[in-house]
């Protein structure tokens, strides 16, 4: 009986994310119109075309954060994993000249980090934000050191075609981020990790009880989160054609954000990565949509803040309301 | 000069000045400041100096409609490079960016410019900028390091200075002019450096840490006067009356605090000032007029009148620009007497 109530989510819960994306849909459909009528540009291919390339890399550690959320964990590591693992592929990259070995090292140098996550949370059980606010710090001190706190120059055309090549105003970023979602949708909810995944946010012991090696379960979820992160290094270095070592700042706490606004229940086992799409989508566009009507920046944040603090209430009041 | 040739000569400088400013629709100047952040003092009078500028200019040239709007990066790379992009889809006329690193703009400049947009590398200077707007920081740093040398008095002197993000181009540039200043002198130490990342909050804590560690400290030195309020702060709140400071920047309440106090030198960028002069400079290139590719704005040296004398006395070059204190005040406080559109008329 637990097993089935824990592997898949509840009709109850199921519904209340529903009317969270409808929402979410509402809004951005509302932000989009507003935009195009305060600026027509809003609209224009290149504009959409910038639009989604700038939230490529938000949408992968997004992702990647649904995972860890949805185990009730967090990640505040994933920004200064990006400039680390970004550093190590580049670093190998420039050292071997080889673009295949400068993949390869970015992605597991972004697994390591996770490993040690995953480690110290799931086999030690400390808390994730402790144990990731270390790792927020150890992987940008990293970074700065194997960058010696500049940037490196790359001209290798394959390690920088991910990032900065575009079919006409399509960025390749974004199909490739598209595959992604639909690998990751895949592994969520078609296969057995998937469900260890709910499972151990929904309840780590009963998980533990039932057998299902939840512990094993956290250090697989924040080894994938590295594996984005790497990703998204190698998509960053090519957008910008070098290396640096502050990339990726506060980028951790967009992705929260985003996973918040996309209805994933911070106690965990509760969410959907197409709700975490939604909510980087919204993000977004709010972001390009100030920038674009040349709202005063001081503003642009307190809208993003109201807009969060909006979406959470509503959650708030919703589950309240289908709870009596 | 006959007749012919004051007619070709006419002839040539109309050419150029139509050849330059054909692009550009002649009657609106339409210019974006895309900055790393907006955290400092600095920022909140570069910024405001700006809006006034733009209005001023657009109040002053019946002719011409200036716009103008500014972007915060937050500190964040991805942020500006977005804030970039969309903004080089808007194609204004001018684009002023201080960007967070100057490599990771290089593929934009290009983008831009194929766009008829002026790229302006605030601070850190670009190559492939069509200008780069600089403040000789490594001549500043120096000044203020020679400032402090003969203003130490040749005894024993021990100092601490605290510079921006590691790899920031202008606060490496400035720490280096610093260590060049001190080092024209031998009986000025120093105990401790350390980046402060532009952080108020963090320069507090590095006072409060250096004045526990070094308890004869004599000095601190900065690459911002935003280190210079929580650090004077600090010194006062724990009993070090005793304490010197040597600024950067030009912030109008540090140069308030010279005459009689602790601040020893700064360094006059002035955020109003700047901001004014961004608007003077995309209004010249608008016109036409032929700048210089590596635009260097004019960054004296401050000191009360009273300690230069004692500087010169002390070796300290002549041929150094001072400010005072009053005609510091005066300039920082009034971008528009050196950069207003009566400078340009």
């Amino acid at each position: 009986m637990s097993t089935a109530q824990i592997s898949t989510p509840p009709k109850l819960q199921l519904d209340g994310l529903m009317l969270r994306y409808a929402v979410l849909v509402g809004l951005i459909a509302a932000a989009s119109i507003g935009f195009g009528i305060a600026n027509e540009n809003f609209y224009s291919l290149t504009n959409l075309g910038i639009l989604l390339r700038s939230i490529s890399v938000l949408f992968l550690v997004s992702m990647g954060m649904t995972f860890v959320m949805l185990t009730g964990g967090i990640d505040l590591s994933v920004g200064s994993n990006v400039a680390f693992s970004g550093g190590v592929g580049v670093v190998a990259l420039t050292t071997t000249g080889s673009a295949t070995a400068g993949f390869v090292a970015a992605l597991l140098a972004g697994m390591a980090i996770g490993w040690v996550n995953g480690f110290f949370i799931g086999r030690l059980r400390l808390s994730a934000f402790m144990v990731t606010l270390a790792t927020f710090a150890l992987a940008r001190g990293l970074a700065l050191v194997i960058y010696g706190a500049d940037s490196i120059n790359v001209d290798n055309g394959a390690f920088l075609w991910l990032g900065g090549t575009s079919w006409g105003n399509l960025p390749v970023v974004i199909p490739f981020v598209a595959m992604v979602f639909i690998a990751l949708s895949v592994v969520l909810y078609r296969t057995v990790f998937g469900r260890e995944v709910y499972a151990t946010g929904s309840n780590f012991n009963t998980a533990f009880v039932l057998g299902r090696r939840p512990e094993r379960t956290l250090i697989w979820v924040y080894i994938l989160t590295g594996f984005l992160a790497g990703l998204s290094a190698i998509i960053t270095v090519g957008r910008v054609s070098s290396g640096q070592p502050w990339t990726g700042l506060y980028l951790e706490f967009d992705a929260i954000t985003a996973v918040i606004l996309g209805g994933t229940a911070l106690a965990g086992g509760r969410g959907r990565l197409l709700g975490t799409i939604l909510g980087v989508l919204l993000y977004g566009i709010i972001i390009n949509g100030l920038v674009l009507t040349g709202t005063n920046p001081f503003l642009q944040s307190l809208i993003k803040g109201l807009i969060l603090l909006g979406v959470v209430l509503l959650d708030t009041f919703t589950q309240k309301g289908r709870a009596t | 000069m006959n007749y012919l040739s004051k007619l070709s000569v006419g002839a040539i400088a109309a050419g150029a000045l139509l050849g330059t400013t054909a692009l550009a629709d002649e009657g609106t100047l339409d210019i974006v400041f895309i900055n790393d952040g907006h955290v400092a003092p600095y920022h909140v009078a570069w910024l405001s100096g700006f809006e006034d500028a733009i209005e001023a200019y657009d109040e002053a040239f019946s002719d011409l409609t200036v716009t103008g709007r500014w972007l915060s990066a937050e500190g964040s790379l991805e942020k500006m490079i977005q804030q970039a992009e969309v903004t080089i889809n808007e194609k204004p006329d001018v684009m002023f960016v201080n960007a967070i690193n100057v490599d990771a703009f290089e593929p934009l400049v290009a983008k831009a410019q194929a766009e008829g947009i002026t790229w302006i590398a605030v601070h850190s200077p670009m190559e492939s900028a069509d200008y780069s707007f600089t403040l000789g920081d490594v001549v500043n740093g120096r000044n203020q390091g020679m400032a402090m040398c003969a203003l130490s008095g040749g005894e024993p002197y021990k100092v601490g200075v605290m510079l921006g993000q590691a790899g920031n181009p202008s606060g490496e540039a400035r720490r280096e002019g610093i260590l060049e200043g001190i080092a024209t002198c031998d009986n000025i130490e120093v105990v401790a450096e350390q980046p402060a990342d532009w952080d108020t909050v963090k320069a507090q804590s590095i006072t409060e840490n250096w004045l526990t560690q070094f308890p004869d400290l004599d000095a601190i030195s900065g690459v911002t006067d935003g280190y210079m309020y929580p650090a004077i702060a600090v010194a006062t709140n724990s009993g070090r009356d005793d304490l010197h400071f040597y600024g950067y920047d030009g912030d109008i309440p540090i140069i308030q605090q010279m005459e009689g106090g602790n601040v020893k030198a700064d360094i006059l960028l002035s955020g109003t000032r700047e901001g004014w002069n961004f608007v003077q400079m995309a209004y010249r290139i608008h016109k036409g007029e032929e700048l210089e590719k590596v635009y260097d704005f004019f960054t004296p040296l401050v000191l009360t009148e009273e300690n230069h004398q004692t500087a010169l006395a002390n070796g300290f070059p002549e041929d150094v620009e001072v400010y005072y204190v009053d005609q510091a005040l005066e300039v920082a406080e009034k971008g528009f007497l050196e950069f207003g559109p009566d400078s340009v008329m």
